[in-house]
C-alpha cells in the first residue's frame, strides 16, 4: 500500500511539471543543431526567391531552384495510370512524347522522340531521334515506345500494367486506333491504324503517350503489382530527371537532366509545391515563396493583380463549359424548340462577365476559337426572353419543371458552379420554367450520376487533350453506338444503348452531325476537315443539345524573379519549364 | 496498482468499439454515391473498361462478400492498396509516413494549451473574480467559441502576409529536403517522420529552425482551443479544490499562500484535468484535419479529405478505423492514469 502511495505521489508529481518539462524540451531543441551533418539531401541552393531582379531587363541566368506550387500533390507519377492533369504537370517534366506541342503554343505540333513523321491512309511512319538517352543512361531507340505502348494496352504483353491499373487513356489515346507496331530497325517504327483516323499524331503528343524506358519497364517485373511502382520513380528522356518525392511535405524535387536531347533547362531544379488554399497560394508567388503558381480563382487574382512583384499570365484555353439537356430522360428536351428556348432565357453574358469575372469568354458551339474547324460565323445565343417564351409556346412545353445538376466545387470551366446554377434557376423561372438544383459535393459521385444518364440537365465542361475538334465533336456530343439502335426520325439514344459513349450526356444523336463528324475523323486534308467541323458547328449551336456556357482561361502567377518572357502558358501540354530562367 | 483484469477488460470492450467503427465506415462507403472504378480509368474510359476494373477489384461482388472480405482484412490491419490517391501503394505504408504528421501537430497543439492553459487557470481561480480572472475566462470562452477555418486563416493574414514573419504554408522550407535515415554510432535508423524531431536527430539546425517557423501557426490554431478548454477546466478544478478542508488545514499550519496552491492544490485539482488532456487528444487529431488543410500540411487530415473526394475505399476504410483506434487506445490510456491516480474508479 505504501509502495502504491509513494509511486502515485511520483506520478502526480510528473503529471504536475508537464509544463515544466514541454518547455524544458523545447529549449533543448536549441542545442541539436551545429554538427553539420550533411546527410540533409540538398540544403543548398535556396533559389533566391526575392526577385532582386525586377521585372523589367529579362536577362535571366541559368540556375537556382524553381518553386511552382499547385493545390494537389499526387503521389504516383506514371502517365500511364492517371487522366489526371496535376500528374501531367510533372510527368512532362520527366518524359517526352514521340511528337509535342510547341512550348507556348494552341495545340501545333513538333519534333520530339520522333524527327519525321507522317500519317497516311492507315499508316504512320516516324523516323526516331538518335541519341537521346534515358535517365537511366540507356539509349532511346524504337523499342522503347513498342514496350510503352504494349505495357498500357496489351493483355498478352509479360509486363501488362493491368486492367485495373491502366487508365482509361490507354484505349482512348491509342490502344483504340493502333492496330499493330511494327519496328522497322532502332530509329523507324510504324504504327498500323485500325481506320483512317485524322487526329492520331496529336493522340502521340499527348502525356499519357510518353515514352517509358523499356530496360525499367522489364526490370520491375512480371506483374502489374510492381508496374505500378514505376510511379514512384518515373524514368524517361525528358529535361528533368526524378530526384526525389516527398509525401510527408508534399513536394517532388526534379533536377535538370545535363544529358537532354535538347536545349538543356535553365534551372538547376525544379520543386513542385503544394498549397492546397486558392489564396494562400497567391500569397506565396507575390512574396516570392513561389515563382509560378496555376489553379487561381477570382479572388486569388485579384490578389496576384494588386501586387507589384507578380504578374497574371494569362492565356486562351482548349476548353469548354456547357449545361447538357438529357434527351433520354427528360421528354420536353427532345424538341429542339425546347432546348433553344433555354438557351435564350439563360444570361451567359452574365455568368461568364460576373460570376466567372470576365476570366472566360461566351461559348457558342462544341469547340473553342482557337481549334480547327471553329465557325467564326456563329455568335452566342443573346439573353431574350421573349423569344424564348415564343419558342417555349410553339413547342407547347410551357410551365414545366425540371432537375439540374451540379457539382460544387470550382472546375476550370466552371469556376463557381452553384452560383451559375442559381443564375439558370432564376433566368428560367423568369419565362416560367421551374429548376430545382441538385448539388453534388464529390465529382466522382457526380460523374457516377451523369454517365448513367440520371440528370434531367446537368452542368459538365472539357479540357481538350490533344487540341483537335474530334477531342470535342466526337467525344462528347456523338453516341458512338451502332446505327442501328438509333430508330429513325429520333435524334436521341438511351444510354443504356450497348457501347454508348457515356461523355455524351445529352443523349444526342443527330445523323447528320455524327456523318460530318465521323467524315472529319477520316479525313486527312486540313482544308477539308475545317469545312466538315464548321457544318457540324453550325448543327450543334442550332440544335442546342447543351446551352454554351464557356471558354475559361488559362491563368497562371508568375513571380517577378522569372525572367521576362522565359515562361509563356500554354493551352495544352506543359508546363514548359525548361525554358523558364530566373533573375538571379 | 492497475489491476491487470481492468486492462483486460477495457481492451476487450475495444472489440466492439472497432467492429462497431468499420461497420459504419463499410455502410457510409458503399451507401455513398461515387465509384472507384469510374475514378481510376478517368472520365474518358468506356462502360466496358468501368465494368472490367469494378470486377478486378472486387467490386461487383455482392456486398455481404466484400464486407466479409474487408473485416477479414481489417483484423490482420490489412486494408489492401490504395485505388487512387496513393495508387498501388498498401494503405498500412501511406499511414506509416502520414499519421506522424499529424501526430506531431496535434501533439504541439496539445503542449501549447497545456503550456498556457493551465498555468492560466490555476491563476484564475486563485484570483477569483479579479480583473485577471474576468479577462482569462472571456478569452477562453473565446478560444471555444472560434472555430479553426476562421482563426486559421487570420493568423495567416496577420502574421504572414501583413507582417511577413512566418511562412504560409508547409512544414518546412521548400529547400529542406530530408534523407530517409540517421546515423546513430554508426548505424542508420529510420526518421521519426515527425519533422522537427527528425531535424534534430539529424542535427540541421537550419531546418530545424525552419520546421519550428512552419509549425508555429497550426500549433497555436490547434492549441488556442486546447488551451481555452483546459483553463476552464483547470479554474473550476481548482476552485472546488481551494475550499477543502486540507487546504485550511495547511494555512492554519502556517504554510504559505503560494506553496499550499501549488503543493496540495494543484495535484488533487489536476486528476480531472488529465482526464480531459486524454480525451482531447482526439479532438485534436480531428481538428488537425482542418488545420493540415488550411496550412496546406500532408498529415492524414488532408489525405482522408482527398480519399473520401475520389472514393478511394481501402484508404478511406484504413484511416478512420486508425484514428478510432488511436483515439480509444488514448482513452484507455487515460481510463488507467485515472484509476492510478483514485484507486476507487476501478471498482
Amino acid at each position: 500500500m505504501a509502495d502504491t502511495d509513494t509511486s502515485r505521489r511520483t506520478f502526480l508529481k510528473a503529471a504536475g511539471s508537464t509544463a515544466a518539462v514541454a518547455s524544458i524540451a523545447g529549449c533543448l531543441g536549441g542545442d541539436g543543431g551545429g554538427e553539420g551533418d550533411d546527410s540533409n539531401g540538398s540544403g543548398d541552393g535556396n533559389g533566391s526567391t526575392d526577385g532582386g531582379g525586377g521585372g523589367g531587363g529579362g536577362g535571366g541566368q541559368s540556375g537556382g531552384t524553381l518553386v511552382y506550387s499547385r493545390g494537389d500533390h499526387p503521389t504516383n507519377y506514371d502517365p500511364q495510370q492517371t487522366t489526371s492533369g496535376e500528374v501531367a504537370k510533372v510527368t512532362n517534366q520527366i518524359f517526352n512524347q514521340l511528337i509535342q506541342f510547341v512550348p507556348g503554343g494552341g495545340g501545333e505540333l513538333e519534333a520530339g522522340l520522333a524527327t519525321e513523321y507522317s500519317l497516311e491512309g492507315t499508316t504512320a511512319t516516324l523516323t526516331l531521334r538518335e541519341g537521346a538517352t534515358f535517365h537511366n543512361g540507356e539509349e532511346f531507340t524504337a523499342a522503347d515506345f513498342e514496350a510503352t505502348y504494349r505495357r498500357f494496352v496489351d493483355e498478352d504483353y509479360e509486363y501488362y500494367l493491368g486492367t485495373e491499373n491502366a487508365s482509361g487513356y490507354g484505349p482512348f489515346t491509342l490502344g483504340s486506333w493502333i492496330d499493330s507496331v511494327n519496328v522497322q530497325d532502332d530509329y523507324n517504327l510504324e504504327l498500323e491504324l485500325t481506320q483512317e483516323y485524322a487526329p492520331f499524331l496529336r493522340n502521340l503528343a499527348m502525356f499519357a503517350a510518353s515514352v517509358l524506358s523499356r530496360a525499367q519497364i522489364e526490370s520491375l517485373g512480371a506483374d502489374p503489382a510492381s508496374q505500378v511502382e514505376l510511379g514512384q520513380e518515373p524514368v524517361g528522356t525528358g529535361p528533368f530527371t526524378f530526384e526525389q518525392m516527398d509525401n510527408s511535405n508534399q513536394r517532388v524535387q526534379l533536377v535538370r537532366n545535363e544529358e537532354y536531347w535538347g536545349e538543356t533547362a535553365s534551372v538547376d531544379q525544379v520543386i513542385f509545391n503544394t498549397i492546397p488554399e486558392n489564396s494562400t497560394r497567391a500569397q506565396s508567388v507575390v512574396n516570392g515563396d513561389s515563382h509560378i503558381i496555376d489553379g487561381i480563382g477570382a479572388q486569388a487574382s485579384q490578389q496576384i493583380q494588386n501586387a507589384d512583384s507578380a504578374t497574371l499570365a494569362e492565356k486562351d484555353g482548349i476548353n469548354v463549359g456547357y449545361m447538357a439537356f438529357n434527351m433520354a430522360r427528360f421528354e420536353a428536351f427532345r424538341d429542339a424548340k425546347v432546348r433553344q428556348a433555354i438557351s435564350y432565357a439563360i444570361n451567359t453574358q452574365a455568368i461568364v462577365e460576373q460570376i466567372y469575372e470576365g476570366f472566360a469568354s461566351q461559348a457558342d458551339q462544341p469547340i473553342p476559337p482557337n481549334v480547327l474547324g471553329y465557325n467564326e460565323e456563329l455568335d452566342p445565343y443573346p439573353q431574350d426572353k421573349e423569344q424564348a417564351q415564343s419558342l417555349l409556346e410553339e413547342a407547347g412545353q410551357t410551365d414545366f419543371s425540371f432537375e439540374l445538376a451540379t457539382f460544387s466545387n470550382p472546375r476550370g470551366y466552371n469556376p463557381s458552379p452553384v452560383n451559375t446554377a442559381q443564375q439558370v434557376k432564376s433566368d428560367l423561372a423568369d419565362v416560367g420554367l421551374e429548376v430545382s438544383i441538385n448539388q453534388f459535393s464529390t465529382f466522382s459521385s457526380y460523374l457516377d450520376y451523369t454517365d448513367q444518364g440520371k440528370h434531367d440537365a446537368c452542368f459538365l465542361g472539357w479540357y481538350t487533350d490533344n487540341a483537335d475538334p474530334d477531342n470535342f465533336f466526337y467525344a462528347l456530343l456523338h453516341p458512338q453506338v451502332d446505327r442501328s439502335a438509333i430508330p429513325e426520325d429520333q435524334d436521341w439514344v438511351g444510354f443504356d444503348t450497348e457501347g454508348y459513349n457515356t461523355l455524351n450526356v445529352s443523349a444526342w444523336a443527330n445523323s447528320e452531325y455524327m456523318d460530318l463528324v465521323e467524315q472529319g475523323q477520316a479525313t486527312y486534308d486540313e482544308g477539308q476537315r475545317r469545312s466538315l467541323y464548321q457544318d457540324a458547328a453550325q448543327i450543334a449551336h442550332d440544335q442546342a443539345p447543351w446551352v454554351f456556357i464557356d471558354y475559361a482561361k488559362t491563368l497562371r502567377g508568375v513571380n517577378q524573379a522569372v525572367a521576362q518572357d522565359s515562361y509563356t502558358v500554354s493551352s495544352v501540354g506543359g508546363p514548359y519549364l525548361n525554358t523558364v530562367q530566373l533573375n538571379q | 496498482m492497475v489491476s491487470k483484469r481492468f486492462v483486460v477488460k477495457r481492451l476487450l470492450l475495444l472489440v466492439p468499439v472497432l467492429f462497431g467503427v468499420a461497420s459504419l465506415v463499410f455502410a457510409i462507403l458503399h451507401l455513398a454515391p461515387g465509384d472507384p472504378a469510374k475514378v481510376i480509368v478517368g472520365q474518358r474510359a468506356s462502360t466496358a473498361q468501368v465494368q472490367q476494373v469494378r470486377t478486378e477489384l472486387g467490386l461487383n461482388d455482392p456486398i455481404w462478400i466484400q464486407y466479409v472480405r474487408f473485416l477479414g482484412d481489417a483484423v490482420v490491419f490489412d486494408f489492401g492498396n490504395s485505388y487512387q490517391i496513393a495508387r498501388g501503394t498498401p494503405v498500412r505504408e501511406v499511414l506509416v509516413e502520414r499519421l506522424p504528421v499529424t501526430i506531431e501537430l496535434a501533439l504541439y497543439g496539445q503542449v501549447l494549451g497545456i503550456l498556457f492553459g493551465i498555468p492560466l487557470g490555476i491563476l484564475s481561480a486563485v484570483k477569483q473574480d479579479s480583473i485577471t480572472d474576468h479577462l482569462t475566462r472571456v478569452g477562453a470562452l473565446a478560444g471555444i467559441s472560434v472555430p479553426i477555418f476562421w482563426s486559421g486563416p487570420l493568423l495567416i493574414l496577420l502574421f504572414a502576409t501583413s507582417l511577413g514573419w512566418l511562412p504560409t504554408s508547409g512544414r518546412i522550407g521548400t529547400a529542406f529536403f530530408l534523407p530517409d535515415t540517421w546515423t546513430l554510432l554508426g548505424t542508420e535508423l529510420p526518421l521519426t517522420g515527425m519533422v522537427t524531431v527528425d531535424t534534430l536527430l539529424l542535427g540541421n539546425w537550419e531546418a530545424f529552425v525552419s520546421a519550428v517557423q512552419h509549425l508555429f501557426l497550426p500549433a497555436v490554431v490547434i492549441g488556442i482551443y486546447s488551451m481555452a478548454l483546459l483553463s476552464r477546466m483547470m479554474r473550476s478544478s481548482m476552485l472546488e479544490v481551494v475550499r477543502q478542508d486540507y487546504m485550511r488545514t495547511a494555512r492554519a499550519k502556517g504554510q504559505g499562500a503560494k506553496i499550499t496552491v501549488l503543493k496540495h492544490g494543484l495535484r488533487n485539482a489536476l486528476i480531472p484535468v488529465i482526464t480531459v488532456i486524454g480525451i482531447q487528444f482526439g479532438t485534436l487529431l480531428g481538428g488537425a484535419v482542418l488545420t493540415e488543410t488550411i496550412f496546406g500540411i500532408g498529415g492524414i487530415g488532408t489525405m482522408l479529405v482527398a480519399a473520401i473526394g475520389a472514393t478511394d475505399y481501402p484508404l478511406v476504410q484504413g484511416t478512420v478505423l486508425t484514428f478510432a483506434l488511436l483515439f480509444t487506445l488514448v482513452n484507455l490510456g487515460v481510463d488507467i492514469t485515472y484509476s492510478y491516480l483514485d484507486p476507487r474508479i476501478q471498482q
